[in-house]
């Protein structure tokens, strides 16, 4: 297509505003009465705990698609606690306050008014309510740097939840329950399990969990004997996520595996690859069809294209570790457990915050070879083909180090990074290796010795590269030798294990050049030592960046010798879709 | 018995000029390893008794069990000529009576052709084995092509010449007709793949050439013996009586006169080759197998020969071999032929050198391998790597062309990705030990200079199939060997036992490693994917997988065919796609990339790492392309070197190099996982056309234009009737006349078609040559056999890939839309294939 006009490069505004994240569809039914939603969003509940706790700040976190009902909840709460107050004759009488400034509830403005303050009593402070919308993570996550600041004491957070245990604030959960077809729901048990004996457990989504009682009891009249009718606790990295166990099960973890689970809803992708291959089978009740039947989920095909996944990235020599959540506990720990398995392993990683993860945001690293997250268990997995590099999980990243001479897959799945962190224990001390000790180099070597006596001796005489690795993706070597990640004495040994970072505090003796040349291998190195980083800039890189012709350019110097600088001129201003330049006021470039 | 000693060997290596280095090479079937081991048997390994039958290059049971050799095996074995007068005829002057031959038996089979090709890139001349009764076969010609283009001398030796006698029962005449047929088809094969510097390599019995034996009974002759005989009894030169003894030359035994005319007063006269080579031997055989008693004792005393008093209780068969055997060694003719005919290193290397070498013909290792140095820097090829008994580790198998390698030199190990000035792919290392490859055996040697083919131990992790050894900082690599076959069957497996997974993982490496052409890999869906040149070869492979590399049990899917996504026309429209921020957008078409253009590509004739105006050059004189076109090429994939290509066709776009590396790691993406169905891309040109970009750098970073130009590929692919391409086999088949109807039978219930069809002349059997789809050749073999009462032996090898038919791979109702969704549904992606409008923008 060849233009005959020049190509205008700006797009027409409506397209800036697009939002470029999938539009969640806000519930479709009517709106609910103000029955249904007193009932739905557990006003009495949340108002009762509050005034339990004697909180007085209060962020209310919802999902985006229940935004829609946030102005109301906000009205009821706030009378709620207003008629708690006057109906505790033994309490001071709190009078209800308006809704903090929140950074994100600008939308609410609208809503925010003035109530009649008549009756207030000096010595009671009033209750803050305020509305936390589009959270910076996962809906699922309770948002606790948005909450802390508005100064909230407490978070209430609504809409299905991963119960992730939280840093800093308590949290008051409303799981904002869902209505459910019981009898179409026991009809389909019948169908699922005919043996009236079969041990199985009741599992639900979080929104509709506070079925599984009463489901329980309507099939325990059926006649079934060994039902287990889960609870919900706020315990991740338990057998059955967030859920209790059976008293056989809680002796024996082994004897999960006898147990079937029938889970109303359909669970997160996350969930249902941890629990396939702790169970006998999952089956799964669909609720947004219109005649459901329970289908048994298969996981091994996904769990087989993870593995492929972490095949491939074990040789990946640089990772990206995202951090996707700053309220789960142990977050932190969590980080440094992830950079120091890659270090261990000999490769090098670099942390990233990026709020909500999409493919135009990682891409932008195309260096690095694949990405590890940090966030809640649930929203760990991140699938799609969108992603330049693919994305795993922590315990993912466990099996992606382990190496070729240890891994196992036996198809069990760790969502939740706080059990890895308490295997860790195990793990390393276990002694199973885990970790090649790169600077030596001669843990293979080792290996080999210990039975290698029959045929000769094929004890490894002195190397100066390890052996590279197989790529068991592409059926092709990887070398992993990192020159500058060596412990070898060298003339320019103070600098030598320096990286990338201290690559501007070269000596002043060097030339200002970014990477200088060996002049007889032709190989780009820093400080003397050779680097892959910099040899990467240099040959696979056609464009390397603003100023990398810095030293081709003369400057125009005047009669003493001195850089004559251009005269300083007015830029561009304004926002990225068009910019003015020059005078200020001349509008959007065309 | 061994005959000779290491010591012996070591001394003779520092000689070039009394060295061969030798493939036998064949089609399968023709008797190499049985001749191989007539050679052996010279040398002295195995006892007399056992040679013809053991079988000493076939190593492995499996070998010995189906008599089909797998693995090309190397040996080095020491001959002398016979007579030391013969030192004269050789074209460079020696005279040293010693000589070392390093002989490399190679497989047949054309699944294991890639054996082949490694045993050449070390060898200066090649044994080819035809059989007289087959005459010459695809896999003869495919070899002889290797051989000429690797600029390998060849000799040729026709074999189970017994067989024509006992089982045929032809006439002198009717045997030398059928001689000189055969060297007429091997030396059309020759003169089809001339080489200019190699120069004129036609075999002529005359020439002394080429020989005529019996690798099972264990003899076989070449004129030139025959003409020593002779020339002492006639008082003739011996040159002039190797003419004489081919061809129309008769020798009149009234006139005692030799003349070109058949007949002489109305007498039809006998040929001289007739008269003077074949009667002895007809006579001999008639004599023995007609248990003509009192005449074998007159016959062996004119001919000197002396059996002892065991072999003399012999009888038929067994005493035909004797007496053949000690009337005409195979082994001396051989060597002889060997010796005389086939070039030195220090020869061979010298015009082998430019295509051998990847860097300038005058840099220090160009020259060492050119002179056959051994003070040069060290330059050795490994071209296979060797099971040990020790699991897991290998031999490096290769030869020196300069410098000498020994025990403890520190070396450069340049794999092939290698590039020079360079760390990527090279790695410095010692080596352990240099050993020599004897059979079964290996031996110890302290070093091994220039022109000698080794074993290394201790280099194995390193190399992955093949690689340059050197001790030189510039030195380029080595070609890297061209197969002619590619891994186009593939099948999957697993663990029974998740336990056992890191067994297989170490098992698939050590597959990887012990065969030139099998490809190991994960795909996307995570299953364990073992590729292979055809079925036997597969077999095999996951044979050795599971008993030995691996040693657990597994479950091994059916085989599957690996597909390739293409285009069949031009985009109906300019695709667009906008990155997300919808600041920049691509603009681009895809096309079919000429067949031949692919094709050059898939060769190594047109690559990534060419100069770009060299290439434009080819791309336009040999393919039609638009010059400036050419040399706007800015990538090639899959994996950078891939038969797809990106061209610009912008004009005057601002910023665009800034953001080619975006867009090529974005076609690199691309063209790894096509839209339809995530298999790999191919033959497909995309034309950049236009690209509007956003002023400031950060708004048009990777993380924009990456998803991008992924995105406007696909869409720019779905607009041009995309297409699925499957790998087609080329099948010969040999069979008789009546049992032809079968095969067309069984050919076009699976597809095939046959595009030629020829007699061969003299015989009843009929060579076919149709195409074959991959997919559908499994179990087309025992189909075959079933329907020609196992009379046809196929020989299928990979062609070329064609677009399969049927319709549109979008439509599930057509065949490969049928394809399509099994596929995806494999995959774990939704079955429908997206629309291009998925991946287009409006604008």
């Amino acid at each position: 297509m060849a233009a005959s006009v020049a190509p205008v490069l700006s797009t027409p505004a409506e397209h800036i505003f697009e939002d470029p994240t999938p539009i969640t569809v806000p519930s479709s039914e009517a709106r609910l009465s103000d029955e249904q939603l007193y009932l739905q969003y557990e006003i009495k509940r949340t108002v009762s705990e509050i005034r339990a706790g004697k909180w007085k700040r209060v962020a209310l976190q919802f999902p985006d698609d229940m935004l829609v009902d946030a102005p109301r909840v906000f009205e009821r709460l706030r009378e709620g606690l207003g008629r708690g107050r006057a109906h505790a004759p033994g309490l001071s009488e709190p009078e209800v306050s308006d809704v903090a400034d929140g950074v994100k509830d600008v939308k609410l403005d609208a809503n925010r008014r003035e109530d009649t303050a008549a009756s207030q009593s000096a010595d009671d402070t009033e209750e803050r309510l305020c509305i936390l919308a589009d959270t910076s993570y996962g809906a699922c996550c309770v948002d606790e740097v948005a909450a802390e600041h508005v100064d909230a004491e407490v978070v209430v957070h609504y809409g299905r939840s991963c119960l992730s245990p939280t840093a800093r604030l308590p949290v008051i959960y409303v799981y904002t329950s869902k209505p459910l077809d019981l009898e179409a729901a026991v009809a389909s048990f019948e169908q699922t399990y005919p043996d009236k004996s079969e041990r199985v457990c009741l599992m639900a989504d979080i929104p509709y969990s506070h079925h599984v009682p009463a489901l329980a009891q309507r099939l325990r009249e059926e006649g079934y004997t060994n039902l287990f009718a889960t609870e919900v606790v706020g315990d991740p990295s338990s057998l059955l996520p967030n859920r209790t166990l059976p008293q056989a099960v809680q002796q024996d973890p082994a004897a999960l595996k006898e147990y079937s689970i029938f889970h109303i809803s359909s669970p997160p992708t996350s969930l249902l690859l941890i629990l396939s291959s702790r169970v006998k089978s999952v089956h799964i009740f669909p609720t947004d069809t219109a005649q459901p039947t329970a289908l048994e989920a298969t996981t091994a095909q996904l769990l087989r294209r993870r593995y492929a996944l972490i095949t491939r990235l074990s040789t990946v020599p640089i990772f990206g570790i995202l951090i996707n959540t700053l309220s789960v506990s142990n977050y932190l720990a969590a980080l440094t457990h992830c950079q120091h398995l890659i270090k261990r392993a000999g490769k090098k990683s670099y942390v990233f915050v990026v709020g909500k993860v999409n493919a135009a945001k990682v891409a932008n690293f195309s260096e690095i070879g694949g990405w590890v997250v940090i966030g809640c268990w649930e929203s760990s997995l991140i699938e799609s083909k969108e992603f330049y590099r693919p994305i795993i999980t922590p315990f993912e990243l466990e099996v992606a180090l382990v190496g070729d001479e240890e891994r196992v897959w036996g198809g069990e799945w760790v969502g939740d990074f706080s059990a890895l962190l308490g295997r860790d224990g195990n793990v390393v001390g276990g002694g199973t290796g885990a970790g090649r000790e790169v600077v030596e180099g001669c843990g293979e070597e080792e290996l080999v010795n210990g039975d290698g006596a029959g045929e000769g001796d094929w004890g490894e005489q002195d190397s100066d590269d390890e052996p590279p690795d197989f790529d068991l993706r592409t059926g092709k070597y990887v070398s992993h030798s990192r020159p500058m990640g060596r412990t070898r004495p060298s003339p320019a040994a103070p600098t030598l294990t320096a990286d990338s970072s201290d690559v501007s505090t070269a000596p002043p003796a060097t030339s200002s050049a970014l990477v200088q040349r060996a002049a007889k291998s032709d190989l780009a190195t820093v400080n003397g030592a050779v680097s892959p980083a910099a040899e990467y800039l240099r040959s696979q890189r056609t464009w390397q960046g603003l100023g990398s012709d810095l030293q081709r350019i003369a400057y125009e110097r005047d009669d003493e010798g001195r850089i004559r600088g251009a005269a300083v001129e007015e830029g561009r201003s304004g926002v990225a879709r068009g910019y003015a330049v020059g005078e200020g006021d001349n509008g959007a470039r065309k | 018995m061994v005959q000779f000693t290491v010591e012996e060997l070591r001394e003779l290596m520092d000689n070039p000029i009394n060295i061969r280095n030798m493939s036998v090479i064949a089609h399968v079937d023709h008797g190499k390893s049985t001749l191989t081991d007539s050679l052996v048997q010279k040398a002295g390994i195995i006892s007399a008794k056992n040679a013809g039958s053991a079988r000493f290059t076939d190593t492995r049971p499996d070998e010995q069990e189906r008599g089909v050799t797998i693995k090309s095996t190397a040996i080095s074995l020491y001959g002398s000529l016979v007579d030391p007068e013969d030192l004269k005829d050789i074209p460079v002057k020696t005279t040293k009576n010693d000589f070392l031959v390093n002989l490399i038996d190679s497989p047949g089979h054309v699944d294991f052709s890639s054996e082949v090709t490694a045993a050449l890139r070390v060898t200066d001349g090649a044994l080819v084995v035809v059989d007289t009764v087959e005459g010459v076969c695809v896999q003869t010609e495919t070899v002889l092509r290797q051989a000429l283009g690797e600029r390998i001398k060849p000799v040729v030796i026709i074999n189970k010449v017994d067989r024509a006698l006992l089982e045929l029962q032809v006439s002198k005449e009717d045997l030398y007709q059928n001689f000189s047929r055969v060297i007429e088809s091997v030396n059309v094969v020759i003169a089809t793949y001339f080489d200019k510097t190699l120069g004129d390599v036609q075999v002529q019995p005359d020439k002394g050439t080429i020989a005529f034996g019996s690798g099972l009974h264990g003899w076989a002759f070449t004129v030139r013996q025959f003409a020593t005989r002779y020339s002492k009894k006639f008082g003739v030169d011996k040159t002039k009586m190797m003419e004489r003894l081919w061809g129309d030359n008769f020798f009149n035994a009234k006139t005692k006169k030799w003349t070109k005319i058949g007949t002489h007063e109305g007498q039809t006269l006998e040929r001289a080759f007739n008269q003077f080579c074949l009667d002895p031997i007809f006579r001999i055989f008639d004599s023995v197998m007609n248990f003509k008693k009192e005449e074998i004792p007159k016959l062996l005393e004119k001919l000197e020969i002396k059996l002892t008093a065991e072999e003399r209780d012999l009888e038929g068969k067994q005493l035909l071999k004797v007496v053949m055997r000690k009337f005409l060694p195979a082994a001396d003719a051989l060597m002889e032929m060997m010796i005389l005919h086939l070039p030195s290193p220090a020869v061979a290397q010298k015009y082998r050198m430019e295509t051998l070498y990847e860097g300038p013909p005058d840099d220090e290792s160009a020259i060492g391998i050119r002179d056959c140095d051994p003070k040069g820097p060290l330059m050795l090829y490994v071209s296979k790597m060797v099971p040990t008994s020790d699991k897991g580790r290998f031999y490096a198998f290769g030869r020196v062309f300069s410098g000498t390698a020994r025990s403890g030199l520190k070396v450069r190990i340049q794999g092939p990705n290698f590039l020079p000035g360079k760390k990527e792919d090279m790695f410095i290392k010692s080596i352990q030990r240099t050993i020599l490859m004897m059979g079964r055996y290996t031996e110890p040697i302290e070093d091994v200079p220039a022109g000698n083919i080794l074993g290394l131990v201790g280099v194995d992790q390193f190399l992955l199939k093949s690689g340059t050894l050197t001790t030189s900082e510039t030195a380029h690599n080595m070609k890297v060997m061209k197969f002619s076959v590619s891994p186009v069957v593939q099948r999957s497996v697993e663990v029974k036992n998740a336990n056992d997974l890191p067994k297989l993982v170490e098992g698939l490496k050590r597959l990887s490693k012990s065969d030139p052409c099998v490809l190991t890999y994960i795909a996307p869906t995570g299953e364990h994917v073992v590729a292979g040149a055809g079925e036997l070869h597969l077999e095999i492979c996951l044979k050795d997988l599971e008993e030995d590399h691996a040693g657990v049990p597994l479950r091994i899917s059916d085989p599957v065919v690996q597909y390739r996504e293409s285009v069949n026309g031009t985009s109906s429209m300019t695709a667009l796609s906008k990155s997300p921020n919808k600041h920049n957008r691509l603009y681009m078409i895809a096309q079919p990339l000429e067949e031949g253009v692919a094709k050059d590509i898939e060769q190594g004739r047109i690559g990534p790492r060419d100069d770009f105006k060299a290439r434009a050059r080819v791309l336009a004189d040999d393919h039609g392309w638009d010059v400036t076109d050419a040399r706007k090429i800015w990538c090639f994939g899959p994996d950078t070197n891939g038969a797809n290509l990106l061209v610009d066709q912008t004009k005057a776009v601002q910023y665009l190099n800034e953001i080619k590396d975006s867009v090529v790691s974005g076609f690199q993406w691309a063209t790894k996982e096509g839209p339809i169905a995530e298999e790999p891309m191919r033959s497909v040109r995309w034309n950049i056309m236009d690209v509007t970009l956003h002023t400031d750098a950060i708004h048009r970073g990777g993380g924009q234009i990456i998803p991008t130009a992924r995105r406007v590929l696909y869409a720019s692919t779905l607009l041009a009737d995309p297409g699925l391409l499957e790998p087609v086999f080329l099948v010969e088949i040999q069979v008789p006349e009546q049992a032809m109807g079968g095969i067309y039978g069984v050919l076009t219930r699976r597809r095939g078609h046959v595009f030629e069809e020829m007699q061969r002349p003299g015989t009843p059997l009929f060579n076919i040559k149709a195409y074959l789809p991959v997919n559908e050749s499994f179990g087309f073999n025992a189909d075959l056999r079933s329907n020609t009462g196992g009379q046809a032996f196929p020989q299928l090898v990979f062609d070329h890939w064609q677009i399969l038919p049927g319709g549109s791979p979008a439509d599930k109702t057509t065949m490969p839309g049928a394809i399509v969704e099994t596929m995806r549904k494999r995959k774990g992606l939704k079955p429908e294939v997206p629309g291009y409008e998925n991946y287009y923008d409006k604008l």
